[in-house]
């Protein structure tokens, strides 16, 4: 019985993950949020936790490593994560 | 003295010195005009060098690595007042460096090209070195980051996003909230935030060794030896409804084994959850800022331990914390008051009525933060915690006593 209920839980399980795959793989941002900038973005999403940064505050080296912490930590979106480090690059080139 | 004479003896000699010495000084002066030119050019050099060093320190390369971190220190005045069987007793003390909540905790950040993160927070308290987080992330595509090593569990939006100084607008942690369940494990994890449309939503799950249940039914960490077969779920799910991002609503479970055989309580296990809700936005002049978390603890009522008399006993073991939070800042206000922000907190946390460790604490918390840049702030804070005994005499507890602790901060936080 309680071999049955482990075999059943795991089929559930797997069928929840790829669920999960499928619905996130077909997930996508309106045209309103694709058509944000990275100062946009920048100042709407850091301020959800903490203050907007200075963008001169890191480098743009230690901005590429910030933004994978903090897309990690915040759970950012890819085109969030990437626009918001660019922006903060481009200020520091 | 014959005219020839005098030229001979005097005259010559004369001009010879002169010549020698007009001739000496134009070397000098040329020496030391190459000797200056070596110098510029060896200073020129030297700057060269590290304009080329600073360059090379700029230069995207595959690997990075860097030291940021956080420290939060300053001075506490405690007043505890305490009534125990109608007497009341009061205490007062004071700390410098903030007992309490002093902390130090650089954190090591190292980047393997564009998908490759490691993480290191080793955390001084003033009294004990720990380690808040140690992992090891992989970017594997958007939308999907896999962790591993010794994480913050995905249980409420606290632990994972606001405990730090520089974050946290109060002065201290939200009792039970913050610790109840533990705030970290040693297990594997998976996340990614996604776009929905306009919205937004999130996932993280972890698979950790779970807790650990102790004789009297609290919970620890079991740390990096599992105490038993089975693995604990965690999880959270978020979504953001907003475009601007500025609201978060957060549901958390988890569940898993906390009992061993060699505990007597085999089958004991756990089932949390837990809501959080974040939201900032500026409305009018004022960024405002509403945070909030609720934590249910319910750990099987197998048999305990009476700390008293060892003898057997069972209650519901059921645990509840929350906090909520407001805080006003007028960005937009002229200069220096735009600096300024207001914050205040309510804590309460009940703990098992017919358990050794039964107890019903309240917390009131007001805060006037002064920040002196976007991550450096001085925190005046007023603390009012009131914890009331909730154990039975039998249980080494006394019905109606209670405890009184106000405290008055003064707290510097950073974050380098």
């Amino acid at each position: 019985m309680k071999t049955r209920n482990i075999k059943f839980l795991s089929v559930i399980g797997v069928l929840f993950f790829f669920g999960v795959v499928i619905f996130a793989s077909s997930c996508v941002e309106s045209q309103k949020v694709a058509g944000k900038s990275g100062p946009q973005l920048w100042a709407e999403n850091c301020q959800r936790c903490h203050n907007i940064p200075s963008p001169t505050a890191f480098s743009a080296d230690q901005w590429e490593t910030i933004g994978l912490h903090m897309q990690s930590r915040a759970l950012l979106t890819e085109m969030e994560k990437s626009k918001i480090v660019s922006f903060l690059q481009s200020v520091n080139q | 003295m014959k005219k020839g004479n005098y030229l001979l003896k005097f005259l010559l000699p004369a001009l010879f010195l002169i010549t020698q010495v007009t001739f000496a000084q134009q070397t000098t002066k040329k020496d030391s005009t190459i000797s200056n030119l070596i110098v510029a050019d060896s200073t020129l050099s030297d700057r060269l060098d590290k304009v080329e060093k600073a360059i090379a320190y700029q230069k995207k390369r595959e690997s990075h690595f860097m030291v940021v971190g956080l420290a939060t220190m300053g001075f506490v005045l405690s007043q505890n007042t305490q009534s125990q069987n109608g007497v009341l007793t009061k205490t007062t003390t004071n700390s410098l460096a903030d007992a309490d909540r002093f902390e130090f905790s650089p954190m090591l950040l190292w980047r393997h090209g564009k998908k490759l993160l490691i993480e290191f927070e080793p955390s001084w308290d003033g009294n004990s070195l720990g380690v808040n987080w140690a992992d090891v992330s992989y970017f594997v595509r958007p939308g999907l980051i896999v962790r591993a090593g010794y994480i913050v569990l995905p249980f409420g939006i606290y632990n994972k996003r606001l405990a730090a100084g520089w974050i946290n607008k109060l002065g201290s942690d939200p009792t039970g909230v913050s610790d109840s369940p533990p705030g970290s494990d040693f297990g594997v994890e998976i996340e990614g935030g996604l776009p929905l449309g306009s919205m937004k939503w999130s996932y993280d799950i972890s698979l950790t060794n779970g807790m650990q249940l102790q004789n009297d039914g609290t919970l620890q960490n079991a740390g990096i030896v599992d105490n038993n077969a089975n693995k604990t779920v965690t999880g959270r799910l978020a979504l953001l409804p907003f475009s601007n991002s500025s609201l978060e609503l957060g549901v958390s479970g988890m569940y898993g084994k906390v009992g061993s055989a060699a505990s007597g309580q085999p089958d004991a296990i756990s089932a949390m959850y837990a809501f959080d809700l974040n939201f900032v936005k500026k409305l009018g002049p004022l960024l405002v800022n509403v945070k909030g978390q609720y934590n249910q603890v319910n750990i099987s009522s197998v048999t305990y331990k009476n700390p008293n008399d060892s003898s057997a006993y069972t209650f519901k073991n059921n645990s509840s914390s929350y906090f909520g939070q407001l805080s006003l800042r007028a960005i937009s206000a002229p200069g220096l008051l735009k600096n300024f922000e207001l914050a205040g907190r309510y804590v309460d946390y009940t703990t098992p009525g017919m358990s050794s460790w039964g107890s019903i604490t309240n917390e009131y918390d007001v805060a006037l933060d002064y920040w002196l840049s976007w991550r450096s702030v001085i925190k005046l804070v007023y603390e009012s915690r009131e914890v009331k005994n909730n154990t039975p005499v039998n249980l080494g507890g006394s019905l109606g006593d209670w405890n009184r602790l106000n405290n008055f901060i003064i707290q510097y936080s950073v974050q380098f």
